[in-house]
């Protein structure tokens, strides 16, 4: 192997990597609200959710020094505040997307007074243990996949398994059966026996849960400190991964690395000494995720019928 | 027996009980906000006499609410039209950011010895706007052209598109217009681009007159023009409207130019009025806040004057109140969201009535535990 060659295997290595690692966060939120969305509800608010998360698990573990004590914390947190999404989407009927939308500034701005009530005293931004990449026997050590496919964290293998998870439950359970009926047809899913309500309930709440802990996988096993603007648009990048895969969790997962992919290019590109205005590849990220819904590639009629629709019981 | 919340026969409607919600509303936010005042150690009564009294009573301060009030105002009426015509654009700091650019961009090049040459003023406003707003409008008229020809989900694209256009500015003015130094700025515009100042001694400029004529605009295309009423029947009922010849796709893309030029004009009377350069993060989340205040005042171009002016004076207020107080100035965002989180909570009581007696009357029960009815 000469120079070159050697190089660009080091960039393909450093770049795909980056992919997957970037792309956990965003596909754990995707997962989540995948599920949601099949109930019939689009959370917009996972925005502002994965913010509170990346808060709760950036302060429980700071405090107690535990880094799983920190995923628990943005879990249970993203749990809480959909529990309040959730009533404004199905109980109160408000519009989901304003609803959402306003939510977000919310959690900004709690985000924001709870941080500097809690660390406020330090001028420097404090930083935390974080998770560190696995090492497994043999495969590790493997030329190329070894540390792009066996060298991340473990919360990404967590990740993968939650996408089969995910597959799993909304496809080959009663429950998966009850939530997309819900998305589908809530009338006929009332009929059947369904409670609409405690299905979309369900599904915000699980929107909720993956959004919190996107926000502990950005903290915990990418930045290792806290700031207000650690989410810029990756929840909302999150809801396009979610139309770029059909609404399927192994599709997302997909889409997932494919922005992953994007996301790195830029850092990589970087690493490697290569000149282009930054700006422009940051861009690259939204840019694909604005195609992705923008029509121009099908998709509308893999949407959930009932998706945005409030359902009155007449 | 009276259940704690009751559902209603018909939607609660009245004036009274539309002002009363809406009262009730206003009173929880101020009672939470309230609580995060005295958690910092402060007298709440005297964090809001601080919140509101430097923005409204003093003339300096004035100056400064009306100078908040022209950018917001100007967003929250290109969410009026758009969202009055089912366009659900969020894409408003995004045009903010497009608007402020382009303005920067003309400004500049009408500087003397700039690339196209010296504008009279009145001349330069007219081109300022114009270009402005065609910049803004072609920039959402994009996403308008993905949701009507191509059923795209202009929710999803207007909130990413502000990332791309966010990344525009700061190409822009870490780029081509950087001006030599250390921040990623444009240098100071030239003087005679500038809004004229209309209160003396303070900062209040003539956006908020192009805001106010903006409204009435607005209102004029909505209420009083045909192609208003399509816009709405269009936002109201889609299929009614294409059966009556509208033709919808059209006025979809007309309803996101129309948003986006204004959205866009917000951007240009920050940049000529308060900041006279380009910079970094000049949006400072007006395009967000900007739709709150159109959803607070019910989507009517004529209540979204006095809400920004509510808005924009607590801006302005908390800023007095960090300084002073040293409370954090994002509390407000705490108290913007509540307003209308509780406003849209408060709609539940439309269709359910409270009976507060439940709660101290029990359900009578017979003897052997059965209830009665």
């Amino acid at each position: 192997m000469n120079h070159t060659q050697l190089m660009g295997a080091a960039f393909v290595v450093t770049w795909l990597s980056a992919s997957l690692r970037l792309a956990g966060p965003v596909l754990l939120a995707a997962l989540g609200e995948t599920l949601g969305e099949q109930s019939g509800v689009l959370n917009v608010g996972i925005e502002g959710t994965i913010l509170l998360g990346a808060l709760a698990s950036f302060l429980a573990s700071y405090y107690t020094g535990m880094i799983w004590i920190g995923v628990f914390a943005a879990v249970l947190v993203g749990l809480a505040a959909s529990i309040l999404l959730a009533w404004f989407y199905v109980t109160a009927r408000a519009s989901q997307v304003v609803a959402g939308l306003v939510f977000n500034v919310l959690a900004l701005g709690i985000a924001s007074v709870v941080y500097r009530k809690a660390l406020g005293h330090s001028s420097a931004p404090e930083s935390i243990a974080m998770f560190g990449a696995l090492h497994m026997p043999f495969v590790s050590d493997l030329p190329l996949i070894g540390p792009v496919l066996f060298g991340q964290t473990i919360l990404f293998y967590l990740t993968l398994i939650l996408v089969v998870v995910a597959q799993f439950v909304l496809f080959r359970t009663n429950f998966g059966l009850a939530l997309r009926a819900s998305g589908e047809n809530p009338a006929a899913a009332d009929s059947a026996g369904i409670s609409v309500a405690r299905m979309r309930y369900a599904g915000t709440l699980i929107s909720g849960a993956g959004a919190g802990m996107a926000g502990a996988y950005l903290v915990l096993a990418q930045v290792g400190l806290f700031r207000e603007s650690i989410v810029s648009g990756q929840g909302f990048i999150a809801l396009g991964i979610v139309i770029f895969g059909r609404w399927n969790p192994l599709k997302a997962a997909l889409a997932a690395f494919v922005f992953g992919a994007c996301d790195a290019l830029q850092l990589s590109l970087q690493i490697f000494g290569f000149k282009a205005p930054p700006q422009l590849l940051l861009a690259l990220p939204y840019v694909v995720a604005i195609l992705a819904v923008s029509g121009l590639f099908g998709g509308r009629t893999a949407q959930p019928a009932a998706l945005l629709l409030p359902y009155v019981k007449d | 027996m009276a259940k704690l919340f009751e559902r209603r026969l018909t939607p609660a409607d009245s004036p009274l009980a539309i002002i009363s919600r809406t009262t009730a509303a206003f009173l929880a936010a101020m009672l939470v906000t309230s609580l995060l005042f005295v958690s910092y150690g402060a007298n709440p009564l005297q964090a809001y006499f601080a919140l509101f009294h430097e923005p409204f009573a003093t003339l300096r301060g004035f100056g400064y609410t009306l100078a908040r009030t022209a950018p917001l105002a100007l967003v929250a009426l290109g969410t009026t039209v758009s969202w009055r015509s089912g366009f659900s654009y969020l894409g408003f700091e995004g045009c903010f950011v497009i608007g402020a650019t382009s303005t920067a961009w003309l400004a500049l090049s009408t500087a003397p010895g700039g690339r196209i040459g010296h504008f009279p003023f009145f001349l330069f406003l007219t081109v300022a706007i114009l270009f402005g707003f065609a910049s803004g409008g072609a920039w959402a008229g994009l996403v308008g052209l993905l949701r009507g020809r191509f059923g795209g989900n202009e929710v999803l694209i207007s909130l990413m598109s502000n990332y791309v256009a966010i990344f525009i500015l700061e190409y822009t003015v870490s780029g081509p217009l950087r001006a030599p130094g250390s921040l990623p700025e444009t240098r100071l515009l030239p003087r005679t681009t500038w809004l004229p100042f209309i209160l003396p001694g303070t900062r209040a400029h003539a956006g908020i007159l192009i805001a106010i004529v903006a409204a009435g605009l607005v209102w004029t295309l909505l209420q009083k023009m045909p192609l208003g009423y399509e816009l709405i029947v269009t936002g109201l009922n889609p299929s009614a409207g294409r059966y009556a010849g509208i033709d919808v796709p059209r006025r979809i893309i007309l309803a996101a130019f129309f948003g986006g030029g204004l959205g866009a004009l917000a951007g240009m009377v920050e940049v000529l009025g308060s900041q006279h350069r380009l910079m970094d993060g000049i949006s400072g989340g007006m395009g967000f806040v900007g739709i709150i205040v159109a959803l607070l005042a019910r989507l009517n171009p004529l209540a979204v004057i006095p809400t920004a002016l509510l808005y924009g004076g607590m801006s302005v207020g908390a800023d007095a109140m960090q300084r002073r107080a040293n409370i954090p100035s994002s509390i407000t965002f705490i108290l913007e969201s509540l307003l209308v989180l509780l406003v849209l909570a408060s709609d539940v009581l439309r269709y359910y009535q409270i009976n507060p007696s439940a709660l101290w009357r029990r359900i009578p029960q017979t003897v052997d535990g059965q209830v009665s009815e």
